[in-house]
Parts: structure tokens; C-alpha cells; sequence
């Protein structure tokens, strides 16, 4: 990623747009902080605020127009924040909090012409900065020829107080001076730049070459003079004033600074804001009344302020668990991986962040720009592993899981029984076989009864978890091999059962037919025949991998009206779908959080949860949540156990399930024996239930505790403990070294502790 | 350089050479890195003995560092 797609990203995401009311503010006043002080009741720190942006607040805080008011988000639930009268309230209830502070002298000479609201705003922008500034007034003080409509909302010394803080800037004021042409023409001789307050001089008749103030700029030459400010009357708005004010002192101090007047100016003054904030949650509140007609007191301005929305999108955090755990934005985030991915020594601290993203896409979904984070999450794991940053303990797991599931244990491709083609393969994917392999040999048998031309199986695995891991090559490796057998089976039609396989096949291999198991059973006249209604209502979860295939998710829905299921959709239906944990081997580099997003899944729903992705009834059911998967109803097992009472089988079952799935069907359909089981796998193991949960979470299956048993049996080497008896042994398989504590019984091995570290010790080094 | 110990006394003994552990200086390695540690070990046939707290502790916070570098 470079710094320009590194922007790119950060416009995309618009959390810190400005709020609505503060784009339309041209002084950019913090309104929605404002409110959020208010609200408190903490009137200084709202009094704070427009100190920080807004010149004179005892005066403008009182005269201004409000235009950002109309703008007011607000308005499309009820009624707009009474932003004006709140702002009055705030500076007559407080004193000046913050004074904001003023530059080092850095030289520049600059005239003032005029003393009205412009002239003011200009001469103490440019005393902040720094500069020389002389104001000049025909009258006794300061305000110009404010009109008394005006006036009247101040207090009698507002504009003395004024005076006293452009003199406390280092202003020099000037009253009872005649501003006529002669004086005009010395000001333009005698100072670097000069501004020309319209309240107080009559700009159409200036004593120099002069046009009308350009509108960006308000130069009315390009020798330094500057103009804006209006006379009475119906053009006066003071918010203008003030406004032009500060425009102008900002062309002068570029004036001054030798650069462009006009670069890189269009976030002055009003402007349109692209945040996006959602207003479905927010409740009507009516908007309040100062009760004595004009000006709040402290409870209504309170009251009132908290009707305040505190604008903002974060749309995406509000469902996203993994967005939350990191308190991150899209925006901020796309930076901690840009930084990231920048370290050359240091710590990465971002590694696990970027490795906790389930990459489901759903913020995606959900964002009204469509923030690639999925994208950018796995691109940034590509890169890892290339430049080898990748912490080996992130993915580890799960890639060896895939290795034993494309392995001989596990994998098989073979045409229906009987047949020498296929014009269809069913690929029940390497969670399915591994959850319910029960449901994967009936669902074949139907497939085999239905369709014609002949019915192939493919138990394998898709390698979505190498694409997901960052591991490029792993991936590419994988895919090939499916091509392969696709093509050795003449590109036979895939049918698969997990939705990830099939949008992973349809993104990489666009040549070859797939379609999902759930289209093609919708399609056929008849259910299975031992298809069973669940008894109870059940919450249809719709998978992540499901998001782009909106013609799939019909068919699952077809087949649940045809089963009489009591459907209901839970509260993030359809595309709008979470990830339950596996996506993007989140549980695998973040357990917790991967948890966390399980608990929120099963969580979108009152009801028991029925899903269509091995992983997510594992998942749901593992967080707790009565949870079955669609085949457990169509194909019932023998046992006619309840669906929804099955556990979440863990690793540990699905990685036996799936080689024993293997050698079942080999040895059922196809009367061939698997290859010889590995010694290992003969030991038997006396698991507690406590432990088993210990051993999952610590990702040892219990086929690494045979081997670490099997290992130490055969050679003698152990440890012992002489007072109970305790056996302990470690292995390294791979890269991990395990460890086990057990006893040998008749009955087999009581397993009674194991744990695991990747710390090489000396006598594992080669 | 310092070495590091996670020495204690333990129940375990060497199955195999019937002998009591013994702390013992030993180079542990992990992604290019070589920590010297004094742990348990049988003074005979040299098994190192790495306990559970030990593991799942301060060896897998510096694991996790190292990852991280
Ligand atoms: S939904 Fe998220 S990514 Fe999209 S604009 Fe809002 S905060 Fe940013
Ligand atoms: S609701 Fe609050 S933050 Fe939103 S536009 Fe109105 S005043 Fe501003
Ligand atoms: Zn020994």
C-alpha cells in the first residue's frame, strides 16, 4: 500500500466528516461538542468550545444568524437544535474560558480599514498570528454601524471588552480617524496589506485601481488589499461579517507568506459534509421552548442540547464485534495497518488487529461508501507472509487442519459408484465433513438417487483458509489441485454445500460449473423422504459466505417453506450477515474475540438458531445457542437425536470425523479399505469433559496427544512422578511442541493435563 | 550474559535413566533468536523440562514478542 491508497481509504471512510451543523458553520464551530457539554450541564466546557473558533463570542455568540441550524441533522426526526439560542445562552451564563493564543511577532504591517464585525474579525485574526495590525474607525469605538436591532442584544460595554481583547492581542486602535480617499491611498502606500471593511467604507468608490472582492480570495487587487463586510441593509448578515473577516485575514497572512491565494481553499466557510449518520434509532423528542418567551434558563438549555443526535456514522462498529474489540474506525485503522506494514524495526503492534478481522465484508454492506476492509485486511496478511512478519502462532492451526483435510487421510475424489463420469461432483467442504459427516454420506446417497449422469464425491478443502491467512502460495497451490481433479473429472458440475467454497470457486475458477447444494435440492420435485419439521419456531442465520448470493439464500429459504420450518430472520438477515467467528480464522488468531462474534450471532435471535454453514451451527451452538444445521432436518441421523441438543463437536471430532468419514465411505460405497490408520491413532485416550474444553482451547487435538503418548511409550522417555504415579511426555510434531501428563491404565491413558509451546529446546534442534 | 532461571524443585524424575532433574543451562531458540535459560533437566540423557506455567506463561508472552519483531 502506498501513501496514495492509504488515502484513497481514509476519504472513503467519512466518520470525520464534519457533523452537519459545523459544515454549515463558516467559522467550523464544534457545535456538536457544544451540545455534548451542554448536556452535561458543564457550561464552561461549551463555553470553551466557541472560544476556540468563534472571534468575540460575547458578540457573535449573541448576533449570529445560526445558518448551521437549518442544516441541523436533527430536522429529519422532528425538529433542528435551537443551536442560536443555546449559543446565547452560553455566553451570557459563562465568562471567557479559553483565550486563545497568539503567535510569536513575526513582522507585516497590516492596515485595517473600518471597525465593523469584519474589520474586527480580520484585525484579531491577524494579531494571533503574529502580525502588525493598525484598525482604523471614523467612530468612537468599535462595531461599525451595527444597527440597533443589534445592539440591543448586547451588553452596554460588549464592544470596549472587544477593543480591550484586539488591544490584548497587540492590535493598535485607531478611532475618530477619517477614512477618506487621502487616508485610503496612505494605507495602501504605507502597509504591506490592507483590509476595507464594506460596513464602514463605501467599496465601489475606492481612491486605487480596484474590482469587486473575488469571492475566494476577497482581493480586490493583487497588491494587497483585501475587502468584504456589508453595509446595512438587506445583504447584512453578521455571521458574513465575521466570516469574510477571517477569510480575508487568512489571503493576507498568504499574502504576506508569498503563496497562493487561492490553492486549496474550498473547506472555507459553508460547505457540504459527506458524513453519513443514521437517524433509525433515534427517537422523536420535542424540540424546547424558553418559557419566558426569549431566553433559556439553565434547565431548558440543558434539556434542549440533549436532544442533540452527536452526528456521526460509525455505522459499521455498531454490528462489527472485531471493529469494537479495537476501538477502531475504518478510517483509523486503514493507518495502524499502513503503519504496520511501514515498520522496519520495532514491534508490529498491529498484527493482531489485522489478523482479528473475520474479513466477511459485512461492514462493507453496511457502509454507505463501501469501505473495503475485508480487502485490505487479507492484503495486508499477503504481505506479512511475504516479507515473512507473519507470527507463525496467528494461523498455524488452522493451516495444518487444512494440510490433514487435503491429505490422505481425509481427502478422496472418486466418480459414483459404478460409474466412469461425473457430471456432477458434490463437495460437501472440509467443515461440513468434519460437523456432521453423517448428514455429508445421506445427502450424497439422495444426490446419487436424484440427479442423472452420474454423481462424483470430492472430500477436500477449498484452501479459503491459506487465501484467508495471507499464505499466497499455500493457496494458489491448493486451488490448482482442484482444478486438476475438476479437469480429470471432465468439469463436472460442483455442488457445494458450504457457501465460502462456492464464492471461492466462483471468484477463482470462473471456467468450471458450481452451484450450491442448496439450489440444487430447491430445484428437485420431492424432500427426502426421512426429512423431519422442526417442532419449534427457529431464527434462520444466514452464513457470511452467503452475502453475494442472494439466489442461494432464496433457495435455502424455499427448502425451509417446503420443510414447514416456522421461519424467522434474525435481526441481521440476508446480506446483512454475521461472520460467527471462522471467517477470516478470527477465532484461530484472536480466540476471544472470535468468541465474542460467535455470542453475538447467536445473539441476533430469541429463537433456536438454524444455520447452513457447518461453522456457524458450530459456532452458535458453541456459544451456548440451541443451534442445528439445515441437513440435521432433512437427512435426521439414525440415532433421531434432537438436532438442537448437539454440542459444538470442536476441532478435536471434526478432524477425526473427517478421516473416518473417508474411510466409511470408501469402505461403504466403493469397497475399498483406506490406506493403514497411523499406529497413534490406535491408543485410546480417557478424556474428562473439563478438559477436553482446556485441550480445544489450547488448539491440541487429541491426535497430538496420541502421538505424544505413542512417542514416549515406544522409547521409555518420560518423566515421572513417583508420588501418584503421573507420566509426562512432549513431542514436536511440526512446529509445536506438546506436552502431556496421563497415566497408563488397562483401560487405556488418562489424560490429565497437556499444553504446548513453540519455543524450540535443545534436544528438538536438528 | 545473563542466564535467565525457572529452576525449582520437582516431583518429576527421568523415566528412562532413573535419575533426579538437575537445573541445567540450556539455549531455548525461536525465530532466529537464542535465549539461554536455566531449567530442569536430567543430568543423564539431558530432558528439559518445561512446566505448564512456564509454558503457557512467560514463555508464550516471549514467544508472542518475538512474533511481533
Ligand atoms: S460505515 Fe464505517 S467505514 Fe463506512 S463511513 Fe461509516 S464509519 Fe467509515
Ligand atoms: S443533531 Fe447535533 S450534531 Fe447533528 S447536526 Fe444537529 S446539532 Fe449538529
Ligand atoms: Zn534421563
Amino acid at each position: 500500500m502506498d501513501q496514495q491508497a492509504l488515502r484513497a481509504l481514509e476519504a472513503c471512510c467519512v466518520q470525520e466528516e464534519p457533523p452537519f451543523c459545523s459544515a454549515a458553520c463558516p467559522l467550523r464551530v464544534d457545535v456538536r461538542a457544544f451540545m455534548a457539554a451542554l448536556t452535561k450541564g458543564d457550561t464552561r466546557s461549551a463555553r470553551r468550545v466557541l472560544d476556540r473558533h468563534m472571534p468575540f463570542p460575547a458578540i457573535v455568540g449573541r448576533l449570529c444568524e445560526a445558518p448551521c441550524q437549518a442544516a441541523c441533522k436533527r430536522i429529519e426526526v422532528d425538529s433542528t437544535l435551537a443551536i442560536g439560542l443555546l449559543e446565547r445562552y452560553c455566553v451570557a451564563a459563562t465568562e471567557q474560558v479559553l483565550k486563545p493564543p497568539k503567535m510569536p511577532a513575526k513582522g507585516g504591517r497590516v492596515a485595517v480599514a473600518g471597525g465593523g464585525l469584519f474589520g474586527m474579525t480580520a484585525a484579531l485574526d491577524l494579531a494571533r498570528k503574529g502580525r502588525e495590525v493598525h484598525l482604523f474607525t471614523p467612530a468612537k469605538e468599535l462595531g461599525g454601524t451595527l444597527e440597533e436591532k443589534f445592539r440591543s442584544h448586547l451588553p452596554d460595554d460588549a464592544f470596549i471588552q472587544a477593543a480591550s481583547t484586539l488591544s490584548g492581542y497587540g492590535a493598535h486602535l485607531h478611532f475618530q480617524v477619517r477614512l477618506d480617499a487621502d487616508a485610503l491611498k496612505a494605507f495602501a502606500q504605507d502597509y504591506e496589506a490592507l483590509c476595507l471593511d464594506g460596513n464602514e467604507i463605501d467599496m465601489a468608490g475606492l481612491p486605487f485601481a480596484a474590482s469587486t472582492p473575488d469571492p475566494v480570495t476577497l482581493a480586490v487587487n493583487d497588491v494587497g488589499c483585501f475587502g468584504g463586510g456589508a453595509p446595512n441593509g438587506p445583504d447584512f448578515q453578521v455571521i458574513r461579517q465575521v466570516a469574510d473577516g477571517r477569510r480575508a485575514a487568512l489571503s493576507v497572512e498568504r499574502f504576506l507568506q508569498k503563496v497562493s491565494l487561492t490553492a486549496e481553499r474550498e473547506r472555507e466557510g459553508s460547505i457540504s459534509t459527506r458524513l453519513f449518520t443514521s437517524i433509525e434509532q433515534v427517537q422523536p423528542q420535542a424540540a424546547i421552548l424558553p418559557a419566558s418567551g426569549a431566553e433559556y434558563n439553565s434547565t431548558e438549555a440543558r434539556a434542549e442540547a440533549s436532544r442533540c443526535i452527536q452526528c456521526e456514522c460509525l455505522e459499521c462498529v455498531k454490528q462489527c464485534a472485531f471493529l469494537q474489540e479495537f476501538k477502531e474506525y475504518p478510517k483509523t485503522l486503514v493507518r495502524r495497518v499502513y503503519n504496520n506494514l511501514s515498520i522496519v524495526q520495532g514491534t508490529r503492534s498491529a498484527n493482531t488487529m489485522i489478523n482479528s478481522c473475520s474479513l466477511c465484508s459485512q461492514c462493507t454492506i453496511i457502509c454507505p461508501h463501501d469501505f473495503p476492509m475485508a480487502a485490505l485486511c487479507r492484503d495486508a496478511r499477503e504481505r506479512m507472509v511475504q516479507t515473512e512478519h507473519m507470527p507463525p502462532s496467528a494461523h498455524d492451526f488452522a493451516l495444518e487442519e487444512m494440510r490433514f483435510t487435503l491429505g490422505d487421510a481425509c481427502s478422496l475424489a472418486r466418480h459414483q459408484p459404478g460409474m466412469d463420469a461425473s457430471r456432477y461432483l458434490f463437495f460437501p467442504g472440509c467443515q461440513l465433513a468434519g460437523s456432521a459427516p453423517e448428514q455429508v454420506s445421506a445427502t450424497y446417497q439422495f444426490l446419487m438417487d436424484q440427479l442423472q449422469g452420474g454423481v462424483g464425491l470430492l472430500l477436500s478443502c477449498c484452501g479459503i483458509p491459506a487465501q484467508w491467512a495471507g499464505d499466497e502460495a499455500l493457496f494458489q497451490e491448493t486451488l490448482a489441485s482442484l482444478q486438476a481433479t475438476l479437469d480429470a473429472f471432465g468439469k463436472p458440475e460442483l455442488i457445494c454445500a458450504c457457501t465460502s467454497c462456492l464464492a471461492l470457486v466462483r471468484k477463482h475458477l470462473p471456467a468450471y460449473a458450481s452451484t450450491s447444494l442448496w439450489e440444487i435440492l430447491a430445484a428437485l420435485e420431492h424432500l427426502p423422504p426421512e426429512c423431519r419439521t422442526p417442532t419449534q419456531p427457529l431464527a434462520l442465520h444466514d452464513p457470511c459466505g452467503a452475502r453475494d448470493n442472494a439466489g442461494l439464500r432464496a433457495s435455502v429459504r424455499q427448502l425451509c417453506g417446503r420443510l414447514g420450518v416456522q421461519l424467522h430472520d434474525t435481526t441481521m438477515p440476508e446480506e446483512l450477515a454475521d461472520c460467527c467467528g471462522y471467517g477470516g480464522l478470527m477465532q484461530f488468531a484472536n480466540q476471544p474475540l472470535g468468541r465474542k462474534a460467535a455470542t453475538v450471532k447467536a445473539g441476533r435471535s430469541e429463537y433456536p438458531a438454524l444455520a447452513y454453514c457447518a461453522m456457524c451451527r458450530d459456532n452458535v451452538a458453541g456459544a451456548g445457542k440451541a443451534s442445528a444445521h439445515l441437513l440435521e432436518y432433512l437427512f435426521p441421523g439414525k440415532a433421531g437425536d434432537d438436532p438442537l441438543e448437539r454440542a459444538n463437536p470442536g476441532f478435536s471430532l471434526r478432524h477425526e470425523n473427517r478421516s473416518r468419514l473417508k474411510e466409511q465411505l470408501m469402505h461403504s460405497l466403493w469397497q475399498e479399505t483406506a490406506g493403514d490408520a497411523p499406529a497413534h491413532s490406535a491408543l485410546r485416550l480417557i478424556i474428562a469433559p473439563d478438559l477436553t474444553s482446556l485441550l480445544e482451547s489450547r488448539h491440541i487435538l487429541h491426535e497430538d496427544v496420541q502421538k505424544v503418548i505413542f512417542h514416549a511409550e515406544q522409547g521409555g522417555n518420560y518423566l515421572l512422578n513417583p508420588e501418584n504415579g503421573h507420566r509426562l511426555a512432549k513431542y514436536k510434531p511440526v512446529r509445536v511442541t506438546y506436552w502431556v501428563e496421563y497415566e497408563a491404565t488397562d483401560n487405556g491413558f488418562i489424560v490429565h493435563n497437556s499444553y504446548s509451546h513453540r519455543m524450540v529446546l535443545p534436544e528438538a534442534l536438528p | 550474559m545473563s542466564t535467565l532461571s525457572f529452576t525449582h524443585p520437582t516431583s518429576w524424575r527421568c523415566a528412562a535413566c532413573n535419575q533426579d532433574l538437575q537445573p541445567q543451562k540450556v539455549a531455548v531458540t525461536y525465530l532466529h533468536s537464542v535465549f539461554h535459560v536455566e531449567l530442569m533437566a536430567c543430568s543423564q540423557c539431558g530432558f528439559v523440562l518445561v512446566p505448564e506455567d512456564l509454558a503457557i506463561g512467560k514463555m508464550l508472552e516471549v514467544e508472542q514478542l518475538l512474533e511481533d519483531k
